[in-house]
């Protein structure tokens, strides 16, 4: 039930996921941040197994910025979301794999291009221009085919999520207590000041 | 003759280090000492199978187990409570458990899940913290003793470890900090939280009061008023109250208490725990 | 007298020098000349063969120009078994890059992971260390395009031009001379050639006695590298004057 967005705007990516900490049937935090920062420019989101997300992510921030400092630049996110997905892969054919699902939002100060890649558990990866992980895939796909496209701005990329988070509190049966909204664009990585007190209606 | 020659004719540098040699070299022991693991693909599995007395009564070990814990951050530091029950399947096994485990004088740690997982790696976490002291001059911080946990459990994930467990501690860098660790490697920085069977009764009470602004002494009354909720309801829990506070200046004990008294306490000055008669009807 | 010190590569001599890397040096500056100029649109890297035979088959017998990767290409100066050791790690790495990055690997690090290796070669007992010195050009889109130049002990740096092998002195103050900070490939490709000329023993050039690449960019912004043909050079030469004007086989081909 842990809920993972993604959506890429014209000179932004936005990475938004929900903030609770579920063990059982006990929500442990309402304030959980799902995401790692890689670099200046690159983000990563991540949910699946206890335990392994933290130390999966944990396990890349040190590699991405082991490198970062070796070589004096920073990885693009392509070459990140490249790096993730072998290290995943060769996790998977391990006695003990990662279980994780990730999304890695970035912005290329090269190009000046933003991204999104999705990468489940299997090692699939994927350039998308959104993308969702668990449930929320199957309400939010659809609201973001029809609303999204490449060239929206900050605004209009906040008014999409908005309409996919009224819809999962609308709809997934299970409080996930909000959403952590974080924007990577030329400037870096920084939380988006995000609402979730109002409370939606279902007709 | 060939192999004790071979044996003591080891040039330097291939010599065997014995484990307390390599110690002296290391900057610090690795985190996870190595155990003999039962010889079989699933060790968890196995170990299941042999210890769930849920689905099988007749397994031939019955873990201890069955607890509640709580610990909350508020104004005036961390309250730290639990109950004392252990329980192996239906047996109650003792009635005077110590939950809290006291690493230094100044962090706790709670244990809940297998009562000799916990003990035996909060006895190490204490050790462990102890030479951080001695090495780095200074204590450890909260931050980093829950992570030393939390790295070492989940280098067992999978191999049956079952903890659920609290970190609580006061430094000068942090601030009263509290830590939830457990066995599937999560671990978590937060206000409140109850682990154990009986977690859900006390989060009841607990969530319904807490406010961070509370008062020393309403804090222990609430720490205390949760894990009698608990041990009320939940069959795996009860016993005595064990309560601490942990302060800016280490951490104070406030009793080990007779759960049984304190229910009728509270029941007959407060008119709580209506449900109970204490007439004969 | 000087054996105790210059018989293995790792010991210092009293005065704090490696005499066996400084011997290497000194077997590469009796190598053919290399080398390259860095333009604004792109990098020139020109090297002088130093075996020529008519019995020698041109196109399948590079001796001084390598392709690393498709960003990248290097000239050697120095021994060139040595240098196939080196080229062949290098393209095995900038593979391996590939391969867990989906993208090129940036060129400074390519240089600097053949540098380690060198470096290695200066340090560990009881080997000779790699008697060869790289010049590199190539292009990455952090910092456009570069040139490098290495050498035995495992230093390197970046340069606008620079040249190795013989007589590389002399070179280098004539490219010092005539070095213009904003030129462009084709200027550039003059002045290598015109370098080399001076710096060469024989007073006319021919292809078979020269090597050439190019690394550029083409109208759709691809990056390309591009080792010369004998044709290609002829025509270079012909346009500056520098040809050997008794080569009919080759007016051929221009006419």
């Amino acid at each position: 039930m842990e809920v993972l967005l993604g959506i890429t705007g014209k000179d932004f990516t936005l990475i938004a996921c929900s903030k609770a900490a579920m063990r059982g049937a006990t929500i442990l935090k309402a304030s959980d941040d799902k995401t790692r920062s890689l670099n200046k420019h690159t983000l990563m989101a991540f949910s699946g197994e206890a335990g392994d997300t933290i130390q999966f992510a944990e396990y890349i921030q040190a590699n991405a910025q082991l490198y970062s400092m070796r070589n004096g630049t920073d990885l693009s996110p392509s070459a990140l979301a490249h790096f993730i997905r072998g290290e995943l892969a060769s996790s998977l054919r391990s006695r003990k794999p990662y279980n994780v699902n990730l999304l890695l939002g970035g912005f290329d100060p090269i190009t000046g291009k933003p991204s999104l890649y999705w990468m489940d558990y299997l090692a699939a990866l994927t350039a998308a221009p959104y993308a969702a992980h668990g449930y929320a895939q199957y309400y939010c796909l659809s609201i973001l085919d029809k609303h999204h496209n490449p060239n929206i701005d900050f605004e209009q990329g906040m008014k999409v999520l908005r309409m996919c988070t009224d819809e999962l509190k609308r709809r997934l049966p299970i409080d996930f207590k909000g959403m952590l909204v974080k924007v990577i664009d030329k400037d870096g990585i920084r939380e988006v000041e995000y609402n979730d007190d109002a409370r939606i209606a279902c007709p | 003759m060939d192999t004790l020659v071979a044996r003591y004719s080891q040039p330097m540098f291939e010599k065997d280090y014995t484990e307390d040699q390599l110690d002296m070299y290391q900057p610090a022991p690795s985190l996870s000492l190595r155990f003999a693991m039962p010889p079989v693909a699933q060790p968890s599995a196995w170990l299941r199978a042999a210890t769930d007395d849920h689905a099988n009564p007749n397994c031939p070990i019955k873990i201890a187990h069955g607890t509640t814990t709580l610990a909350f951050r508020f104004q005036g530091g961390i309250i730290v409570a639990t109950d004392s029950r252990a329980t192996a399947g239906n047996w109650i096994a003792s009635q005077t458990v110590k939950k809290v485990i006291e690493i230094n004088n100044c962090l706790l740690g709670t244990m809940a899940g297998g009562a000799a997982d916990c003990q035996y790696w909060l006895a190490y976490l204490g050790m462990q913290c102890r030479l951080h002291e001695l090495r780095h001059k200074r204590r450890i911080s909260v931050a980093a003793a829950s992570k030393i946990l939390a790295n070492l459990v989940y280098s067992y994930k999978g191999m049956g470890l079952s903890m659920g467990t609290m970190c609580a501690g006061v430094t000068k860098e942090e601030g009263p900090a509290l830590y939830y660790i457990d066995s599937d490697g999560t671990r978590l920085a937060g206000n409140l939280f109850c682990v154990g069977s009986g977690q859900t009764f006390a989060y009841g009470v607990l969530d319904a009061e807490y406010s961070y602004d509370l008062s020393e002494e309403a804090a222990l009354e609430l720490g205390r008023r949760s894990i009698l909720a608990a041990t009320h309801r939940d069959a795996y829990s009860g016993g005595f109250i064990n309560l601490y506070h942990v302060k800016e200046d280490g951490w104070v004990k406030h009793g080990f208490n007779d759960t049984n008294p304190i229910f009728w306490k509270t029941k007959l000055e407060s008119g709580e725990f209506s449900n109970v008669t204490s007439e004969l009807v | 007298m000087s054996r105790r010190y210059d018989s293995r590569t790792t010991i210092f001599s009293p005065e704090g020098r490696l005499y066996q890397v400084e011997y290497a040096l000194e077997a590469i500056s009796l190598a053919g000349t290399a080398l390259g100029i860095l333009a604004k649109d792109g990098i020139v890297l020109a090297a002088e063969r130093k075996v020529t035979s008519k019995l020698l088959e041109q196109d399948t017998s590079a001796e001084k120009l390598y392709i690393l990767n498709d960003n990248m290409i290097c000239a050697v100066a120095g021994m060139t078994a040595d240098a196939n050791i080196l080229i062949n790690y290098a393209r095995q790495a900038a593979q391996k890059y590939l391969l867990t990055y989906n993208e090129d690997i940036p060129c400074e690090q390519l240089v600097r992971r053949l540098c380690d290796l060198k470096q290695g070669y200066t340090q560990h007992g009881g080997l000779r260390p790699f008697g060869v010195s790289f010049i590199y050009a190539g292009y990455d889109p952090q910092r456009q395009f570069q040139l490098y130049q290495s050498n035995p002990s495992g230093n390197y740096g970046g340069w606008k031009a620079t040249s190795v092998g013989a007589n590389n002195a002399s070179a280098q103050s004539l490219l010092k001379q005539d070095y213009k900070e904003d030129c462009d490939l084709k200027e550039a490709c003059g002045m290598a050639v015109k370098v080399l000329s001076k710096t060469m023993d024989s007073t006319k050039l021919s292809s078979e006695k020269i090597e050439f690449a190019t690394v550029g960019k083409t109208k759709d912004g691809r990056i390309y590298h591009h080792l010369w043909g004998a044709d290609e050079i002829t025509t270079l030469l012909k346009e500056h004057g520098l040809a050997k004007e008794d080569t009919n086989a080759d007016d051929k081909i221009v006419s």
